[in-house]
């Protein structure tokens, strides 16, 4: 089926009380929308809000449990991705699937209907230049995938879909791997070919300037439940943020007292690159003192990864300098850091904080093969590492029939207490715990945010990093949002209103004043 | 698949014991023998023949023994330079390069004493043979340390860099050994000239001391990654660099280190073969033939999953298989080389058993199928 004959304003593409049920959680509840021809319509949420789900759907990877897709008014039903295709979804991914070897034309006829068949090279690729230029994209047809700017890769996902014969095209997170004047060219792009009565679809987690500027409507979802339905001419950064992040508080630490110390961690002007050579931590400049956490609230992907590992060792300072205890450690190695009690959490569990094929004994040598209490002469004292091994296990609850066993046997949860028992137990001058809460269940959330504290009171200089601004606000004595790579603010804990605090981790500048 | 009222299914293995690698490490043997068996029949021979001479002449024959012995030495530091590469997840390609390197060193050290005139120049052997053995290991390690930094610096892929650098150091040794080379026989004869008789290497009941270096290296090894510092951070880096990186280990050392040590003793290798081996005492024109049979170190090192202990015997089988396999093709006029042929077929099936490592065949009953599943993940 074609949608030859569209309309301005005609539905597109419409969902009527979808649900979806994964075990234990409802990533779907009721969802309701409708897109229509030639309309930009943005899908808002944080991230566990039941975004990808939804996307899922809409592609027919997943089936919903209840509820109707329709297209053009007509209802469908999708057995696979391949059916949406063939009904004129186009889907694109933000983990770009494209063959890199291949050339651009090569990549788009992949899968269609015609390749396989005789095939007409040299008309395909007048076909596909035509509309490449139609609406700007600017590529060379004949380069190999791998050459090609990540902008340049989304350009061929997005053509591929056009040429695939999509009326509805999804993206996801648009612009999150983009750099700026890429982000500027997909947004003129965007807008030509909704003039051409395509209906797009952009999912973004947290990017209210970009659906300010672009979108036509937006809908929120919170908790797999649609929160509003907004005319975008009528909606604000303060409307959509509240809508999002909702108001009610779902946890509630008490915040201990201690009575504050020396300044531990001092960092000035921090610049630093990210994976892909920009700049992603712009000039960042605070204090952590003794029995204080500082938390740094923000979406990820706004340089706080990049700051955790700028100040545990793992990656190269731009700019700026770092010190400990009043010791300039910007060039130290992250070995060096580690003995002059920086004690790092990574939010990599699986990957960087744990070694899955070797014993928990072996895991927590991970922070100990460098102290000379446990390891001398070269030789290792495992026995002694066992000996803290079996302490650490009972004293963190960490559930597991013995410290022999390979890591990647323990769950989540029982992973990330042996990771924090194992840091904590070195008595961190500096604790460094990125995203330490995330992914986990409500039991093992409790007890990390506890250890946290007992940490504080132990007069440790805690940085939390934390995408839950709950957890934020309620843990912190100083909260700094963090946006792009710099902190819009750093407001102490108690003042901090959840409002203010979400609206600039969204990147809006509110000045101190009226807080 | 079911079989009467039985049902075979494949089940992964959450955990494997060393004796249970052992059984089935053993079992590939038996179906290869049994494999090859049907190459012993294409040719004329009878299988059962054919492997009494192999095994006979490789084990209980008094000329057969020594040359087993002799490899086996070799093979087994071959392995060695290969399983610590291996254990910090890099692949060591190079050992033929590493050992070519070892014998060039070994022998540049007898040029400086004057020893290329004459194998009769009366030398000190306390003095020239340790020297001998530190230019080897020294020479294996720098050419190991190529691909390690590279490693290290550039993240260069090794197995490309140490295969590249086999060819450089086949084409050396072939430039310094020919007429007119450096290291010629003084009669030509595209071989190098001979070691002086004075700096032979001591035997012990006719088999040269190296075979302590090796076997020494076996306990070495094992220890350095059970107990060491060191062999931690090998084993952590192996499995996963970001993780090493966190621990505090470096990412640039870590390669070069294992490289160096693994070159070091494929240098060990070239000495052992061209300089210790009764016979020898030269870097012979064939000396390519040796570099090949370097790569069973890989097999080896593959087969006894990185452990140094579980190497030895693996390496004494391919040891003996090679001498008597040779043998066995001029004894009974088979028409190609037994030896390769017959290394090559066990290597397959010993590669194609690792399938077992990872999974295991389950027989069970087809009326309690239901109640077992799930059990494992």
């Amino acid at each position: 089926m074609r949608l030859q004959s569209i309309k301005h304003g005609d539905p597109a593409l419409a969902v009527r009380g979808i649900t979806k049920r994964f075990p234990g959680v409802v990533a779907n509840d009721q969802i309701d929308f409708e897109i229509r021809a030639g309309e930009i319509h943005a899908i808002l949420g944080e991230n566990g809000a039941g975004k990808t789900t939804l996307m899922n759907i809409l592609f027919g990877l997943y089936q919903p449990d209840e509820g109707e897709i329709y297209i053009g008014g007509e209802k469908v039903n999708f057995r696979s991705p391949l059916d949406a295709i063939n009904l004129g979804i186009g889907m694109v991914h933000q983990n770009r699937k494209l063959v890199p070897a291949h050339t651009v034309i090569e990549n788009i006829i992949l899968g269609h209907p015609r390749a396989g068949k005789i095939l007409n090279l040299k008309r395909t690729e007048e076909e596909i230049r035509e509309v490449s230029d139609k609406y700007g994209f600017r590529i060379d047809l004949r380069a190999k995938v791998w050459q090609l700017s990540e902008g340049e890769k989304q350009a061929v996902e997005i053509l591929k879909a056009l040429y695939r014969g999509a009326e509805v095209l999804i993206l996801d997170e648009p612009t999150s791997a983009l750099a700026p004047p890429e982000t500027e060219r997909l947004l003129a792009s965007i807008e030509a070919m909704a003039r051409d009565e395509l209906a797009i679809v952009p999912f973004i987690t947290h990017k209210l300037p970009l659906v300010l500027a672009i979108s036509d409507r937006v809908t929120v979802l919170r908790h797999g439940k649609v929160t509003a339905r907004l005319e975008t001419e009528s909606a604000t950064e303060a409307s959509l943020a509240q809508n999002m992040v909702g108001r009610e508080v779902i946890f509630r630490m008490e915040r201990t007292r201690v009575e504050k110390g020396e300044p531990v961690l001092q960092v000035e002007n921090l610049s630093a690159l990210g994976e892909k050579g920009y700049q992603v931590l712009k000039g960042i400049s605070f204090a952590v003192c003794e029995g204080e956490i500082f938390g740094i609230a923000g979406v990820s992907g706004n340089g706080q990864q990049e700051l955790a590992e700028v100040l545990a060792g793992l990656r190269k300072a731009e700019a700026g300098n770092v010190t400990l205890d009043g010791q300039d450690i910007t060039y130290h190695s992250s070995l060096e850091r580690w003995q002059m009690g920086i004690g790092y959490i990574p939010s990599e569990r699986n990957d960087v904080g744990s070694i899955g094929e070797l014993s928990l004994v072996e895991n927590v040598t991970m922070n100990y093969h460098f102290d000379g209490d446990f390891s001398r002469r070269g030789i290792v004292d495992y026995r002694r590492i066992r000996r803290l091994t079996e302490e650490l296990i009972a004293e963190y609850g960490v559930a597991t029939p013995g410290p022999d066993i390979p890591a990647k046997s323990l769950s989540g949860g029982n992973l990330q207490r042996l990771i924090l028992a194992r840091v904590i137990s070195r008595k961190p001058r500096l604790v460094i715990a990125n995203l330490p809460t995330q992914g986990l269940d409500v039991g093992a959330i409790e007890f990390v945010r506890n250890k946290l504290l007992e940490a504080k009171k132990e007069k440790a200089a805690i940085l939390l990093i934390s995408g839950d601004i709950d957890e934020a606000l309620s843990l912190s004595d100083w909260v700094a949002p963090i946006y792009e790579g710099e902190f819009m603010d750093i407001i102490p804990g108690e003042a901090a209103k959840r409002e203010d605090v979400g609206a600039m981790m969204a990147g809006l500048k509110l000045k101190a004043g009226q807080q | 698949m079911k079989i009467g009222g039985y049902e075979l299914t494949l089940e992964k293995r959450v955990t494997l014991t060393g004796w249970e690698a052992a059984a089935i490490s053993i079992l590939a043997i038996v179906f290869a023998l049994a494999l090859f068996g049907i190459i012993f029949v294409q040719a004329g021979v009878n299988p059962l023949t054919g492997y009494n001479e192999i095994f006979s002449y490789a084990f209980a024959n008094q000329f057969g023994l020594p040359l087993t012995i002799n490899r086996f030495i070799f093979l087994l530091l071959c392995t060695y330079a290969f399983i610590i590469p291996y254990r910090a997840g890099l692949w060591n390609i190079g050992m033929s390069g590493q050992l070519y390197a070892g014998a060039l060193s070994a022998f540049a050290v007898l040029v400086a004493f004057g020893a290329k005139e004459s194998r009769n120049v009366e030398l000190s052997p306390g003095v020239v043979i340790p020297l001998m053995m530190v230019a080897a290991a020294a020479g294996g390690a720098a050419t190991g340390a190529i691909a390690g930094f590279l490693k290290g610096r550039f993240d260069t892929n090794e197995i490309v860099v140490t295969m590249m650098v086999n060819f450089i150091t086949f084409w050396l040794v072939s430039h310094m050994i020919k007429e007119g080379g450096p290291f010629m026989n003084p009669g030509g004869r595209g071989e190098s000239f001979e070691l002086p008789t004075s700096v032979y290497a001591p035997l012990i009941a006719d088999i040269p001391f190296t075979i302590f270096v090796a076997l020494g290296l076996a306990v070495l090894l094992y220890f350095m990654f059970a107990k060491t510092k060191i062999g931690y951070q090998i084993k952590a880096y192996g499995l996963s660099p970001p993780a090493a990186r966190y621990a505090g280990i470096s990412l640039f050392k870590m390669p070069l280190m294992v490289f160096i040590m693994g070159g070091l003793i494929a240098g060990l290798a070239g000495y052992h073969m061209f300089a210790a081996v009764p016979g020898v005492y030269k870097i012979a024109r064939n000396y390519g033939y040796f570099g090949d049979l370097s790569f069973y170190g890989i097999i080896c090192g593959l087969i006894a999953q990185g452990n140094p202990l579980a190497a030895i015997p693996i390496a004494l089988l391919f040891g003996g298989l090679s001498s008597g396999g040779r043998f066995v093709q001029g004894k009974l006029q088979i028409g190609f080389g037994v030896d390769l042929a017959l290394m090559g077929v066990l290597m397959i099936t010993l590669v194609a058993f690792q399938f077992f490592f990872r999974h295991r065949i389950v027989l069970a009953s087809a009326e309690k199928e239901e109640l077992d599943a799930g059990v494992l993940r």
